[in-house]
């Protein structure tokens, strides 16, 4: 009986036209590749009634847009676009106080870097790689951004290093960072430019 | 998904024993990945707070070309430029930035130590670095020079290829580098001082400056905030030349270019005159010009790893130029070729180059090169 409720929940959420996989499920499909196809739904149907563990979720803009944050005491509370872009180029590369910024990009396979790289930087991920080994190459940045894996660990290492910028969903802001506005506008904000 | 879907049915008749296989493995997963991402925290952490010491990256380039030539007995394999990157931050403004690349010759191996740069970043307008660099002149010296896979094409414009007379490939000094603060233009220069090309004109002073009279350089680019991709820039640079077997020669270098980025299309434009007048007989003087246009296009869709291109190139050095009139350097080219991306770190090229050096009657030569990036990204 609790394997054919579980199953239907899975189902549901199959069937749901606006289910996306999270990041824990694409850690699962990778961890349990290989394994029967059965037993992969299977885990996914428990990971769905796991609260926390996994979601339905709808397209970035359904939930508000990107968000910018940055550390708490970074000195900057706007951005236009155009300044924004040359940050996430590292054409600029300190902050007003001559803190160093902090590049913190997801890594492949999540909406929040599909978004950014659509709209900010305007490449697809070939282009995006052979954007920061030029960059490299060329001896303007000594490495490439730093990635990071999840939501909650962009969150975390937003406070905890200073001059830091990064992206996260405007649904999942907390207070412990700062958000950016951009072109002067918040995520909340009607004509916002990333939603 | 909708697989998935077809097939609820089945999924409903799935027994426990799955289940409880299947909860085995949620319990692995749960012990798995925060220890893989507690590992990442404490490296971005301390690496990102400048706790972790210095911070080493690698990144390297190599390259294996087939080379077939009209009336030409040597075809073959042949292996281009192997070359090492190793970059460090020794702290939050000073960084290390090192190049080293083996070339094979006839019967061995040269390395060279193609940069070395010391560099203390003051601000994103004031960035002053001492060694050894790509001389900021034009456009490809600095953006691709030894990256093969960099490159769309197999090889370099001849008036920058490995060794060129046309114009000191590399330079050794200091450097000032910078963007001018709130300009929607991206106004950028590059300003330098050091050691003038060596007697052996094709190698930079690297053990000191052989007339004593230093060369200089200043660069300017652009690269506007409203037309993202494109870039265009002017330089100047100005040296005494010795030759190892000649009076010494003024030189003076400026160079344009215009360059459009994004890959559909890719558009490089590059120009340089350089002007030459011997130091003992002012009436002793000549000129050399030399161009290239470049053009790709990466194609759409599921075709977007295929990048066709075409280059069309020419050089021409004046009967009476006092440094180069017997270098044997006019050249023109015209180079058709495709850039095949088929692995994201590794791209193969197939290239057609109809040439004329020296005035000397037009070549064919067909090229076939794999290139590679080692790199972490």
């Amino acid at each position: 009986m609790l394997a054919e409720k579980i199953t239907s929940v899975c189902s549901c959420l199959l069937c749901s036209p606006s289910f996306r996989l999270t990041e824990s499920m694409n850690i699962c499909f990778n961890i349990l590749n290989g394994i029967s196809r059965r037993a992969v739904l299977a885990t996914f149907a428990v990971l769905a009634v796991v609260p926390g563990m996994v979601s339905a979720e709808g397209t970035i803009e359904e939930y508000g847009g990107i968000a910018i944050v940055v550390h708490k005491d970074t000195a900057v509370s706007n951005l236009s676009m155009s300044e924004l872009r040359n940050i996430f180029l590292a054409n600029q590369q300190f902050w007003s106080n001559r803190a160093r910024i902090i590049l913190l990009i997801r890594a492949p396979q999540s909406d929040e870097r599909d978004y950014v790289l659509n709209t900010i930087y305007q490449m697809d991920e070939a282009q995006f790689r052979q954007y920061w080994i030029a960059k490299m190459f060329r001896a303007e940045v000594p490495r490439g951004p730093k990635i990071v894996f999840s939501t909650d660990m962009t969150r975390d290492l937003v406070v905890a290093i200073p001059g830091s910028i990064s992206f996260i969903r405007a649904d999942q802001v907390s207070d412990a960072v700062k958000v950016v506005r951009v072109d002067g506008k918040l995520p909340s904000d009607e004509g916002y430019p990333l939603k | 998904m909708l697989s998935a879907c077809k097939q609820g049915p089945k999924i409903i008749k799935m027994n426990n024993r799955i289940l409880k296989a299947s909860l085995v493995l949620l319990g692995t997963l749960n012990v798995a990945v925060p220890a893989v991402n507690a590992q990442d925290y404490e490296e971005i952490i301390s690496s990102g707070t400048g706790t972790a010491g210095p911070e080493f990256n690698f990144m390297g380039f190599g390259d294996i070309s087939y080379i077939s030539r009209d009336g030409n007995n040597n075809d073959g394999f042949v292996i281009g430029q192997a070359v090492a990157h190793l970059s460090a931050y020794l702290g939050d403004s000073l960084g290390v930035f090192a190049e080293v690349s083996a070339t094979g010759k006839d019967s061995e191996y040269s390395m060279e130590v193609e940069r070395m740069i010391v560099k203390y970043d003051f601000s994103d307008q004031l960035k002053v670095s001492a060694g050894r660099y790509h001389t900021p002149i034009g456009y490809w010296n600095s953006a691709f020079h030894h990256g093969a896979w960099l490159q769309t094409t197999i090889s370099r414009p001849e008036m920058v290829k490995f060794g060129s007379k046309i114009l000191p490939i590399h330079f050794v000094g200091v450097l000032a580098e910078g963007t001018f603060q709130n300009n929607s233009l991206g106004l950028s220069y590059r300003a330098g001082f050091g050691n003038g090309r060596h007697a052996n004109i094709g190698r930079a002073g690297d053990a000191g400056d052989i007339n004593g009279d230093k060369a200089w350089m200043a660069q300017l680019q652009i690269a506007p905030d409203g037309s993202y991709g494109l870039a265009a820039g002017i330089g100047f640079y100005s040296d005494e030349v010795t030759p190892g077997d000649r009076p010494p020669v003024k030189e003076s270098t400026v160079s344009a270019f215009a360059a459009w980025t994004r890959e559909s299309p890719e558009i490089i434009l590059e120009y340089l005159f350089s002007d030459h007048e011997s130091v003992v007989d002012s009436s002793d003087s000549g000129d050399v010009s030399a161009w290239y246009a470049q053009f790709g296009y990466r194609l759409k869709g599921d075709r977007n790893m295929w990048k066709p291109y075409a280059r069309f190139e020419d050089t021409d050095v004046d009967n009476t130029d006092p440094l180069l009139f017997d270098q044997a350097l006019d050249y023109d080219a015209r180079i058709l070729g495709v850039r095949w991306d088929f692995n994201p770190y590794a791209a193969m090229k197939f290239e057609y180059r109809n040439e004329e050096f020296d005035n000397a009657g037009r070549e064919n030569n067909f090229r076939v090169q794999l290139s590679f990036v080692l790199t972490k990204l």
